[in-house]
């Protein structure tokens, strides 16, 4: 276990993806929120953690990453496809998650179906919907855990969006 | 805390307390693990008794860390008011079509800021509310984060410098409105809410 400050002067998944270097204004303003800083790179190790069951860690990663290319955020579904690649995926189905292509297996294709429109579009968010996800296999816990992910997805793209702005006036300052 | 003035329903939004009914079956409070208990008290006392939070709990680990991450953005002393992040929740809510989280949120802004002027404006049309110039700009900034984060630039934390916000005001407020298009995803995806009323149908 690291010690709070020790971890909070670690440069965690948003700083890198940002990018914030140390010293950095914007990083420091960030460290001003030093739970959310916590909470934040804690949640991302909950999001892909192993211990996490009724969907891989390669299918949470191919969804982050759909998720991220879905919404442009290019630094982010960065990180996502090194850590796949890490993870010894396919880079032939990497490329197609990446890109929108279609894919061959039935309940990667309902999951990535369910996160481009959660990503996308909400408010559609309707009952069927998760049925079909419980049609393909997934547990409830699964199902939960996917929502969250996708949530969280949509929080990161926004905070690093946030901090790419206010440290861009930095620069011009 | 509550206001004696008729509840406003602007175009299916509202500020009256609704009820929100999960499409997938909660954790059992009798039997759930301790790892279960400990998110749901971090969230709040009331966690317990919340079928959203219930449901939720099925994934301790990831409600805590969450638990932790909204408190923290939601009610850290300093930096941006209170019922101004409340604000930026309510408009990222409006914008993503959450009547619940919109409900729940313009009710907060309304206790912390003592009226409810630019709760009626952002439900009826989110693009022009604000009874200030530094509450317009805040509104807008939170659309824009809400619904183009791609888009937002330089230039848009200039303008929210330009009416008085500080740099923490911004970060606080890039954080409610992250956080709220978060929140908005599991109430739309996971259940649905109900009017008052309306709690014996289906």
């Amino acid at each position: 276990m690291t010690t709070l400050s020790e971890s909070s002067l670690a440069l965690d998944v948003i700083d890198a993806t940002v990018p914030l270097v140390p010293g950095h204004a914007t990083r420091l303003l960030r460290q001003q929120r030093d739970k959310v800083v916590a909470a934040t790179q804690g949640s991302y190790d909950a999001m892909f953690s192993s211990s996490v069951e009724g969907l891989s860690v390669a299918e949470r990663l191919l969804v982050a990453l759909h998720a991220c290319s879905v919404s442009k955020a290019a630094t982010l579904a960065a990180h996502y496809r090194e850590r796949l690649l890490a993870e010894g995926v396919d880079r032939e189905l990497i490329a197609a998650v990446g890109s929108g292509a279609p894919v061959a297996d039935a309940r990667l294709r309902t999951v990535l179906a369910f996160t481009a429109s959660l990503i996308e579009r909400p408010i559609e968010g309707d009952r069927a919907a998760v049925q079909s996800l419980a049609d393909a296999g997934l547990s409830t816990p699964a199902i939960v855990a996917l929502g969250q992910l996708i949530a969280f997805l949509s929080y990161q793209v926004r905070l690093v969006a946030g901090l790419q702005a206010l440290a861009a006036v930095e620069v011009a300052a | 805390m509550s206001s004696t003035n008729a509840p406003i329903r602007i175009k299916g939004f509202t500020n009256e307390v609704l009820s929100w009914k999960p499409w997938l079956d909660p954790v059992d409070v009798a039997s759930a693990t301790p790892a279960q208990l400990a998110a749901l008290d971090e969230m709040s006392p009331q966690a317990r008794s919340s079928p959203y939070f219930l449901v939720l709990a099925h994934q301790p680990e990831m409600l805590l860390q969450r638990s932790i991450a909204f408190n923290a953005i939601m009610f850290a002393p300093g930096g941006m008011p209170r019922a101004e992040r409340e604000l930026g929740a309510t408009v990222e809510s409006r914008v993503n079509g959450c009547v619940y989280c919109a409900s729940v949120h313009a009710q907060r802004f309304e206790q912390l800021a003592k009226r409810s002027d630019v709760i009626s404006q952002v439900f009826e049309e989110p693009a022009s509310a604000g009874t200030t110039a530094r509450e317009k700009a805040i509104v807008e900034f939170s659309i824009r984060l809400g619904a183009e984060p791609g888009k937002v630039s330089a230039d848009d934390v200039r303008t929210l410098k330009e009416v008085g916000l500080s740099e923490l005001e911004i970060l606080d407020l890039i954080h409610s409105v992250a956080l709220f298009a978060w929140a908005n995803r599991l109430m739309l995806n996971l259940g649905e809410p109900v009017f008052p009323g309306a709690a014996a149908s289906s």
